[in-house]
């Protein structure tokens, strides 16, 4: 069996201009992204709450399954949920990040309602850790007007009237902690037939100091491999291989933040996964496009490298779609973390695969006609002189 | 036919009995009931005698198989109140020194965590008042009733003592938890006053108390230098060379040196010579690994226990007079007299701290210690900078304060919790991880034939190596780990991709089976190499740098990348050359 019959010919390097344009503005829009928006930071780096609850003995058994998919119908995709005690007891330690439910987003939108009430309302700036949000208004308000308002962004505990200062009227608008949106997403019509026996405040797992020795640990090791890739194949194709691997890390936090899905300790995993995938291909590559410079001395570089790609093509196609396939079953039976985890290595993958030939390689020609021409600069200057 | 084809086969059967056999007791503890799984003693009477130890077993993390979940409370309230009356007492002693207000009676309030003093004369309570605002700046007045003048423990400092007193129980607890050895173990803070421990696979809820709930036992003890004991009991009986105990004197004292704990203590008992009132105690040298033991030194010391760390009151370590670091350690009242009773007596002897059966260090008391301070000078070890001195000193007053916690600890719940990723989740994982396995060896066989099967068993013989590898390094598997598991395979499947699109290259140029197999195995050799080794360099990085989650991507990297190039280049080119060269095949199928 063979996927590609016949030797292919495609213009994969003619194109690079626009994908180098295109991959350059996606990255930086996802860098933007995650410096204004941020993550969706999971419990493992921020902490959250935990809530404990145990389900009224009924006919049919509730297990973690049925726990995690009421989550699920209602939205909450990232709680993880574990069984606590006998399987008899139905007891579950439900875990959700962050503590309230005022967050940079549910602020925006609940500044937005508040609008609706009258433009001269002015939102101060929001308080994230206690949840609370200040507004003013010149005008008084109706405290339920507002309650209504707010609530249809978020669980409100209360709003409260602080007072009047310079004929300006101060309201705080107390959000509910994430226990209470825990356990609504838990009821079913409106019911709950369970107990919420405790719920807590859990401090993060990885502080800020393991959090910057990952990333340290994480650029020495990009180090490494610019150097080793130097000494095996050239310089010029260092920094194409480091910045393929950085954009496939790029865009793999791109799906974090656009997905919106809790970025934790298994994000970490899935990232590395992506990062040592993307190694891998493009040294594959490279390797090729070295071996073909010797065979084909004298031709131009994206010629050599329009050859090496098409040559490795069927490879390419089922490397990526054998790794793509394992991840099938995980993709259809995984949920939760799990499936986080495979769609995060697909996209990987597909990015990986991509990068290879118009990151890496692009990068490296452009070296090398950078080289050529300050060869041709040195021997020359006065032709030079003529082309400019 | 290549000779040296005889000993790859060999090397490559080999290393194969080799890796099934080491997952003998991993298989084993998968087949006993989740209950007993983590049972080491269990698992040993189940396993076959020919089995390696039952120690040599893969254990899966807190995420994948969940473990022991307890709630430790810290009573910081009890703690504060009995740090109100100290600082009462404190005060009624610093008045006297300064002789102000006379003679000052105290007491304290522990519901409202007040002192009050009582001057003899209500004219003095001005003069005790700003004496104490100025020098107690922990307290904070409150009012003057006569001769009562009452001060309350500040809003701030019982925010940052209960802070602190949270703090250290967590670090103790973790620092004892981390020299049980148990790997990937999850402590975090909870609330205001309680610390969540989360134990993997630990199943025994009453042994998981003992360990963590037991406070941690500070001992005093002479050591029994009258006799040279261990110089007697070595000439008496000379061990044996492979038990690796070694006579050494340090500081002039004959002791007992070895690497294996048990081995040391079996060989004392043996000697029969340790007296009823005698005991012989370890020291643990602690090796570059943090929390494990390079060796072990012995310490003959006497039965009696004359004085225990709770009479401490508080540690610190610092740069003494002579420079020389040194920790400064404090009892409280009682221990005070008993500690300059115990060192008057014993001058001139050494006097072993004692940590939960551990000897910690044994300085020599040079003198009477009178004032219920004592002082450990870190000076004496030749070798050493004063950094590094200093280092072993904060050491030392951590484990002098973990004994003495700065509030009780008791514990709220003990119970047993499921894989933290979710149990149904795991199940579901390992099924799909299954399928997908099974989808990526059906398709491999399709595609290639003849060389994708080759290219299948390779792929199984590096995942039975790597697991195998796992196993003797007594690994803990967790999600991360999976990752790197699941990427090595990846890329074993991408080398042979490699390898196998090579040699229809080469058929396609019309060379023969032979040839294209050589040539296709040359010409690939050097592009796996070069990807195999950027990976690996990249792996050896993370482990060394990263902790926790990153560390245990890097270790199954490390290990399926190497065992990834042995099985994608040597296993597959022995079995190849095999259906090649060995029967002399005209074709090849790939």
């Amino acid at each position: 069996m063979e996927i590609i019959k016949n030797k292919t010919n495609i213009d994969f390097i003619g194109k690079r201009k626009v994908a180098l344009f295109f991959s350059t503005a996606l990255n930086v829009a996802i860098l933007v992204g995650i410096a204004v928006a941020g993550f969706n930071w999971g419990i493992d780096f921020v902490g959250g709450t935990v809530v404990e609850l145990q389900f009224k003995p009924s006919a049919t058994k509730v297990d973690a399954e049925t726990v995690r998919r009421r989550a699920e119908s209602s939205g909450l995709h990232d709680v993880s949920v574990q069984g606590i005690g006998s399987p008899d007891e139905q007891s579950f330690l439900v875990r959700l990040g962050g503590t309230t439910q005022l967050t940079k987003e549910t602020a925006e939108a609940a500044d937005a309602a508040l609008k609706n009430l009258g433009s001269d309302v002015k939102v101060l700036s929001p308080d994230l850790d206690n949840g609370i949000l200040n507004f003013r208004s010149p005008r008084k308000l109706e405290l339920d007007a507002v309650k209504a308002a707010v609530g249809g962004t978020m669980g409100v505990k209360e709003v409260r009237e602080v007072g009047e200062v310079a004929g300006q009227f101060e309201y705080q608008v107390v959000a509910s902690g994430m226990a209470e949106k825990i356990t609504e997403a838990m009821s079913v019509n409106g019911g709950q037939d369970f107990e919420v026996r405790r719920t807590e405040y859990v401090g993060p797992q990885v502080g800020k100091q393991l959090r910057n020795k990952g990333v340290g640990s994480l650029l020495y090791a990009i180090l490494a491999i610019l150097v080793y890739v130097a000494f095996r194949f050239d310089f010029k194709f260092a920094p194409g291989a480091v910045m393929a691997m950085l954009h496939d890390a790029i865009m793999v936090a791109g799906y974090y933040l656009v997905s919106r899905r809790e970025f934790n300790l298994t994000s970490i995993a899935a990232l590395l996964t992506v990062i040592g995938y993307s190694v891998n291909d493009t040294i594959v590559i490279y390797d090729r496009i070295r071996e073909e410079m010797v065979k084909y001395k004298g031709k131009p570089l994206p010629e050599i490298i329009n050859i090496a790609v098409n040559d490795t093509l069927s490879r390419t196609i089922l490397t990526s779609g054998v790794t793509a396939l394992s991840l099938g079953g995980l993709l259809i039976f995984g949920v939760g973390e799990i499936w986080d985890f495979s769609m995060a290595m697909l996209v990987g993958i597909i990015v990986g695969t991509y990068s290879s030939v118009y990151i890496a390689s692009p990068l490296t020609i452009w070296l090398d006609e950078r080289e050529a021409a300050k060869a041709k600069g040195h021997a020359a200057p006065a032709q030079q002189e003529r082309t400019a | 036919m290549d000779r040296s084809w005889g000993w790859k086969v060999t090397m490559v059967v080999g290393v194969t009995l080799a890796s099934l056999w080491l997952l003998v007791p991993t298989y084993c503890s998968f087949q006993m009931p989740r209950e007993q799984r983590n049972d080491l003693k269990a698992l040993q009477g189940s396993l076959p005698g020919w089995a390696p130890d039952a120690k040599y077993r893969l254990n899966l993390g807190l995420d994948l198989q969940g473990g022991i979940h307890m709630v430790m409370r810290v009573d910081t309230r009890t703690a504060l109140q009995k740090r109100t009356d100290r600082r009462g007492m404190t005060m009624v002693n610093y008045l006297k020194e300064q002789k102000v207000g006379g003679e000052v009676k105290y007491a304290s309030d522990p519901d409202k965590l007040q002192v009050t003093l009582t001057v003899p004369e209500a004219g003095q309570a001005e003069a005790v008042k700003n004496e104490v605002e100025k020098n107690f700046g922990d307290f904070s007045y409150v009012s003057t009733n006569g001769n009562a003048v009452v001060f309350a423990l500040r809003e701030g400092s019982v925010s940052q003592f209960r802070t602190d007193a949270l703090d250290q129980a967590l670090l103790t607890i973790r620092k004892r938890i981390d020299k049980w050895g148990v790997a990937e173990a999850d402590i975090r803070k909870q609330g205001a006053d309680s610390i969540v421990i989360s134990l993997p696979g630990r199943s025994d809820p009453e042994k998981a108390k003992e360990l963590v709930g037991t406070t941690a036992q500070l001992e005093f003890r002479m050591v029994d230098d009258t006799v040279a004991f261990f110089d007697d009991v070595y000439k008496a009986v000379p061990p044996t060379a492979e038990s690796g105990i070694e006579l050494v004197t340090d500081d002039g004292f004959p002791q007992l040196q070895a690497k294996d704990r048990q081995v040391l203590l079996d060989y004392v008992k043996a000697s029969g010579k340790v007296p009823a009132d005698r005991e012989v105690l370890l020291e643990c040298r602690e090796g570059a690994k943090k929390g494990t033991c390079d060796f072990y030194r012995t310490y003959y010391v006497e039965k009696t226990v004359p004085l225990t760390g709770d009479s401490l009151a508080g540690a610190d370590a610092s740069i003494g007079q002579y420079n020389e670091a040194e920790v400064n350690f404090t009892f409280d009242a009682q221990g005070g007299r008993d500690f300059a009773d115990l060192t008057e007596k014993n001058t001139g002897k050494r006097m072993a701290i004692v940590l939960d059966g551990v000897v910690n260090s044994a300085p020599r008391i040079n003198e009477k210690i009178p004032n219920g301070r004592g002082r450990i000078t870190m000076g004496r070890r030749a070798g050493k900078t004063n950094d590094e001195l200093l280092g072993e000193a904060q050491t030392l007053s951590l484990v002098l304060k973990a004994g003495a916690l700065p509030a009780p600890v008791t514990t709220g719940e003990i119970r047993q919790v499921g894989a933290s990723l979710g149990d149904e989740l795991i199940k579901k994982g390992a099924l799909a991880a299954i399928v997908g396995l099974a989808l990526v060896i059906l398709f491999m066989g399709l595609y290639y034939k003849g060389a994708g099967v080759i290219a299948d068993v390779a792929l199984v013989l590096n995942g039975l190596l790597i697991l195998a590898f796992l196993a003797i390094l007594n690994a803990t598997l967790t999600l991360p780990g999976i990752a790197g598991f699941v990427l090595t395979l990846g890329i074993a499947v991408d080398a042979n991709v490699l390898i196998n699109e090579r040699i229809r290259e080469e058929l396609r140029a019309g060379k023969s089976a032979r040839v294209a197999v050589d040539q296709g195995y040359d010409r690939a050799f050097w592009t796996i190499f070069d990807a195999h080794v950027t990976t690996l360099i990249a792996g050896i990085i993370l482990f060394f740098a990263g902790t926790g989650p990153v560390r245990g991507f890097a270790t199954t990297l490390i290990i399926g990348i190497i065992s990834s190039l042995f099985t994608s280049i040597v296993v597959t080119r022995v079995i190849t050359t095999y259906t090649v060269h060995g029967r002399n095949a005209q074709t090849v199928s790939v």
